[in-house]
């Protein structure tokens, strides 16, 4: 039984260890600059699990109580569903830190990148990651 | 003796307490939400690699719940035999060719072949363009189309065969075909549909082959932007190797643009899945797109409303 144990396992343990296919570059990224990481922390206001792409919503409040309202796009749910996200992962008042890549125009607008970036009430979410793939599948639309 | 049988419904209790386990072993691992039964995922690859030995395959049987996902259904830079990429990048960087001459496994275009596939502005591959000046008909939410729905984010897709049809269910965009087994004779002068008109035979006792004409000249083939022409023909084979694989080969005829028949698929691995799971939506909605484009996509343009 314990052979059958960690066979049954095993498999599942490798599949969320290995990183799936970019799937970023399945379309345009020409709006985003990856090479500008920015790590903001803030209270949620909703997440939206739809096509193109879901979309968190957030108010990061900074030193002088100023709130910067926050829209970070992820890929729409079949992609995201199989990296540990449901339409209820996220709910309004849950505290989020995320690093995001930015909109190069400079607007608080970002694109998650991979799974390993985002703390959901003080705990890593996904509770298990694995994929490092950039969370923007679906085609976007402008 | 009773002894005996407490020790039996001890093994008993146990061995139904294991068994979720065990049908993890064969189930579609990854389920997302709450619930186990519904909106599933399927395995990566390597968990499909890692199963035990498959029992034979069925005589005149492709259905089930097939996963195209984990084999790249995505071909997010084109049909899977000819991706429109150069060889050494497989990024989007070097977009912006004119044609495709350069991709390591070129299409034999006809001249008009060439003038039509530069209508299409695509947003992957060496002729990829910014996502605002691309006039992909999908992002619209025009449907896909045949062969499209299986050269593009081609995931699950489920099979059912009656009497007289084979019945093709999509996940992209909740799309099906009806493939009709009845020994009709395909139309004509058929008039186009963006799935065409398809009949389909055994060739053997564990491959299926569909033949598909009358295609809507508008949809794309491939998300690099191939066109076609309404005489466009395109022959598929399913063939199942055993009781949890089948392979999908895919040849495409149409002279006016391609001096010469070519395979869009190759022995594409399909994965069956269990029968009852559930996989996930994934439509095209307008009013989603308007609020994306509300939310980020004019925003992050500058195209402020």
């Amino acid at each position: 039984m314990t052979k059958r144990l960690l066979t049954a396992i095993l498999p599942l343990c490798i599949a969320l260890v290995l990183a799936s296919a970019p799937l970023f570059a399945h379309h345009g990224n020409a709006a985003f600059d990856y090479n500008k990481k920015v790590t903001v922390s803030g209270t949620v206001i909703d997440f939206l699990w739809a096509n193109p792409h879901s979309i968190l919503r957030f108010d990061a409040k900074d030193d002088k109580g100023e709130v910067t309202h926050w829209v970070v796009e992820a890929g729409g749910p079949p992609d995201m569903a199989r990296q540990g996200w449901a339409h209820n992962s996220f709910k309004p008042g849950d505290q989020v830190t995320v690093t995001v890549i930015q909109a190069k125009n400079g607007a608080p607008i970002g694109r998650f990148v991979g799974n390993d970036n985002i703390i959901l009430n003080g705990k890593p979410f996904p509770a298990v990651s694995g994929s490092s793939s950039a969370g923007a599948p679906a085609t976007p639309k402008s | 003796m009773l002894k005996r049988f407490v020790i039996w419904m001890l093994v008993l209790i146990a061995a139904s307490s294991l068994s979720p386990l065990l049908r993890a072993q064969t189930a579609a691992a990854n389920t997302a939400g709450n619930d186990q039964k519904w909106e599933q995922v399927p395995p990566e690859r390597s968990a499909y690699a890692i199963k035990k030995k498959s029992a034979p395959a069925p005589r005149r049987d492709i259905s089930g719940i097939w996963d195209a996902l984990a084999s790249g259904g995505i071909e997010a830079k084109g049909a899977a035999e000819h991706p429109a990429l150069i060889k050494g990048h497989p990024q989007d960087e070097l977009g912006g060719h004119a044609d495709e001459s350069l991709i390591e496994h070129p299409l034999p275009y006809t001249d008009a072949g060439i003038a039509a596939l530069k209508e299409h502005k695509p947003s992957v591959g060496v002729r990829s363009v910014g996502p605002a000046l691309s006039n992909d008909p999908v992002n619209g939410c025009d449907p896909p189309g045949f062969p499209r729905i299986e050269l593009y984010d081609f995931r699950e897709m489920q099979i059912e065969q009656t009497k007289t049809q084979v019945l093709m269910l999509y996940e992209l965009d909740a799309n099906y075909r009806v493939i009709w087994t009845d020994g009709r004779q395909l139309p004509q002068d058929p008039g186009p549909r963006w799935f065409g008109y398809s009949t389909g035979k055994w060739v053997d006792d564990y491959t299926f082959e569909i033949t598909t004409i009358g295609l809507n000249p508008k949809s794309w083939i491939d998300h690099a932007g191939r066109p076609h022409t309404g005489d466009m023909k395109v022959v598929e084979q399913f063939h199942r190797v055993d009781f949890d694989t089948m392979e999908l080969s895919m040849t495409i005829s149409d002279p006016k643009y391609y001096s010469q028949p070519w395979q869009a698929l190759n022995k594409f691995v399909l994965h069956r899945l269990p029968d009852d799971y559930d996989w996930l939506e994934y439509v095209c909605s307008p009013s989603d797109n308007v609020d994306y484009n509300n939310l980020v996509g004019d925003p992050v343009s500058n195209n402020q409303k």
